[in-house]
């Protein structure tokens, strides 16, 4: 620009400037957020649209108002998968978060073969969950299989009939989860360690604390920003549970492990009855933002 | 005493006595449950189908064979899922790629308007259960007839917002100096992305890239759903709904089909392990 501007061309070329500006940014943006838009922001909208009607597989959909809510909520089945998927919430997600804190506080300390332990308990996180799901149902098999075996040597007798057993089917699942993904929070509580500074030890040591006043006066309370990402995450992943039982149990026996994805699965994609899938699927989404919600209130994050 | 103490030491001098004994025990313990599916899985695909039910157990065939791998082969599309995995794979990681990467420059890097509510919305997705998409998602690749083919199984998981978060956080920690330098010699934007941005964040991209590619090769609900013949579905559903199932007592097929799915996965992960941790510890978020 070689003539001289006056004071409001000038902000008129900056204003364009400007939004030349953003034009820049949101080109740059645009593919990732037409996939997040079209195959996630919107999706989501959809589905809770949909939780108000009757939808089909084909055809159109037809208001229902909250018709879909009073039948979920007078429904027998659901409400069992509701409790089922608690139980399976309070049967994992505490040990893996007092087993992920744990294992990390072992494979944190000085010891020959720590990083060859740590990278065997990892490995679970690259198999799919198919493979982990037949692998333990071979590992639980009630007469032949490897636990009973070792349980009977310990003199656990009769063989525990792991899958086959309302009682201990749940049970199998969650032990089967916590050995498939505890290395996750293994890994963030390990990272965590890491951060906390040395200085802290060295007064801790001055002011003649023992290992234990160490653990609790100073990992667990520096462990707190961690904790409040860890706890909702493993919370969350717990309410989703699918594909271990979709593979061990597919809900059974006697629908006793059969959990609220498992009914969103087979309400709509064996029913075909779209709109009760959906507020399945949102009143999933509000227990798990409540439950975040309440978490993080009571850390004083948020 | 002024005595040096590290916080990974429990012992000072590392000498061995009953808390490191006791310590030592517990690891060994921790890898065997860890270590040990994975081996009796290898070890019962490996026996002749007489041992498979021995009783007690044997930790290695008297007569290794690899008859349930024949077998497998035989009698399932194994290499045709392999190849689904594959190529769904592939395209879910590069399309992640090549679209976070442009997102997070100027997430990170750039001033402009509506920056802090893109952020938080997609931020705040992390927080969203994935079961409220599945119907929708279903439902328009019916509309749109794209059900059962790769598009449908592999693009919807490139909207995942890890990636971008991840690259974002990366970006930000790049000195703006270089930045200011590189256009100093006229670089476009696109220049500066291409020849600053992506050289120094090498490291991100792959952590990124192996992370996509493992959770795509092993995502299991929403694969189960969209396909639904051999032409497309991957190996995890494959393995759920047939292997798996109506077999009762085959366990040899069955773990050779386990094996099969998973010696590559772990092959791959030895390789890229550190990628892996840091992808893990950076974010919180787990596959």
């Amino acid at each position: 620009m070689s003539s001289a501007t006056t004071p409001k061309e000038k902000r008129a070329t900056s204003s364009w400037n400007s939004i030349k500006n953003d034009l820049i940014a949101y080109a740059f943006m645009a593919p990732y957020l037409f996939l997040f838009i079209v195959f996630l922001l919107l999706p989501a909208f959809v589905g809770v649209y949909a939780s108000f009607t009757k939808w089909g597989i084909i055809g159109e959909p037809k208001w229902r108002g909250l018709r879909n809510y009073t039948k979920l909520l007078n429904s027998e089945i659901f409400i069992e998968s509701l409790q089922n998927t608690l139980y399976f919430v309070v049967l994992a997600a505490i040990p893996l978060i007092v087993l992920g804190f744990l294992l990390a506080l072992l494979v944190n300390q000085k010891l020959r073969g720590r990083n060859i332990t740590r990278a065997i308990v990892f490995l679970p996180h690259v198999v799919s969950v198919a493979a982990v799901g037949i692998i333990f149902q071979w590992i639980l098999e009630r007469s032949v299989g490897l636990l009973n075996y070792y349980l009977g040597l310990l003199g656990v007798y009769p063989p525990i009939n792991w899958l086959g057993d309302p009682d201990s089917a749940m049970p199998a699942i969650a032990i089967t989860t916590i050995w498939w993904t505890v290395n996750g929070n293994m890994i963030i509580y390990l990272a965590g360690l890491q951060d906390i500074p040395e200085d802290l030890y060295e007064a801790a040591k001055i002011d003649g604390a023992g290992r234990w006043q160490e653990l609790r006066f100073v990992t667990i309370p520096m462990l707190m920003p961690v904790n409040a990402f860890v706890i909702p995450l493993t919370v969350i992943a717990c309410w989703r549970v699918f594909g271990q039982v979709f593979v061990m149990t597919r809900g059974g026996p006697q629908g006793s492990t059969f959990t609220v994805a498992q009914f969103i699965y087979e309400t709509a994609f064996v029913k075909f009855d779209m709109g009760v899938a959906s507020a399945a699927g949102v009143i999933l989404m509000l227990i798990t933002l409540s439950f975040t919600i309440v978490q993080l209130r009571a850390m004083k994050v948020i | 005493m002024a005595v040096s103490w590290r916080k990974d030491s429990v012992y000072r001098d590392g000498s061995l006595n009953y808390g490191r004994l006791a310590l030592y025990a517990i690891m060994i313990f921790v890898a065997i449950i860890w270590g040990a599916p994975f081996i009796w899985m290898f070890v019962t695909s490996i026996k002749p189908d007489t041992e498979v039910i021995s009783y007690p157990p044997t930790w290695w065939p008297n007569e290794p064979t690899l008859e349930f791998y024949t077998r497998l082969f035989n009698s399932f599309p194994m290499l045709q899922w392999f190849r689904n995995s594959l190529i769904v794979a592939t395209i879910t990681t590069v399309l992640t790629l090549a679209t976070n990467i442009l997102a997070a420059y100027p997430l990170a890097r750039m001033r402009f308007r509506g920056r802090k509510i893109v952020l938080l919305i997609i931020l705040s997705t992390f927080l969203l259960p994935g079961e409220i998409l599945l119907v929708p998602l279903f439902l328009g690749m019916i509309k749109f007839k794209l059900a059962n083919t790769y598009f449908s199984i592999a693009v919807p998981a490139a909207a995942n917002a890890f990636g971008v978060f991840l690259m974002t956080q990366f970006f930000l920690t790049i000195p703006v100096e270089l930045e200011e330098a590189g256009r100093l010699d006229g670089c476009s934007r696109l220049g500066l992305l291409w020849r600053i941005f992506i050289p120094l964040s090498k490291p991100v991209i792959a952590t990124v890239a192996i992370f996509t590619f493992v959770r795509s090769w092993n995502d299991f609900f929403w694969p189960l759903i969209i396909s639904n013949t051999d032409a497309t579905r991957t190996v995890p559903v494959g393995l759920a709904i047939f292997v798996g199932r109506g077999l009762s007592m085959r366990f040899g097929v069955i773990m050779a089909s386990a094996a099969a799915a998973t010696i590559p996965a772990v092959i791959f992960f030895l390789l890229l392990q550190r990628y892996f941790v840091r992808g893990i510890s950076t974010t919180g978020l787990q596959g």
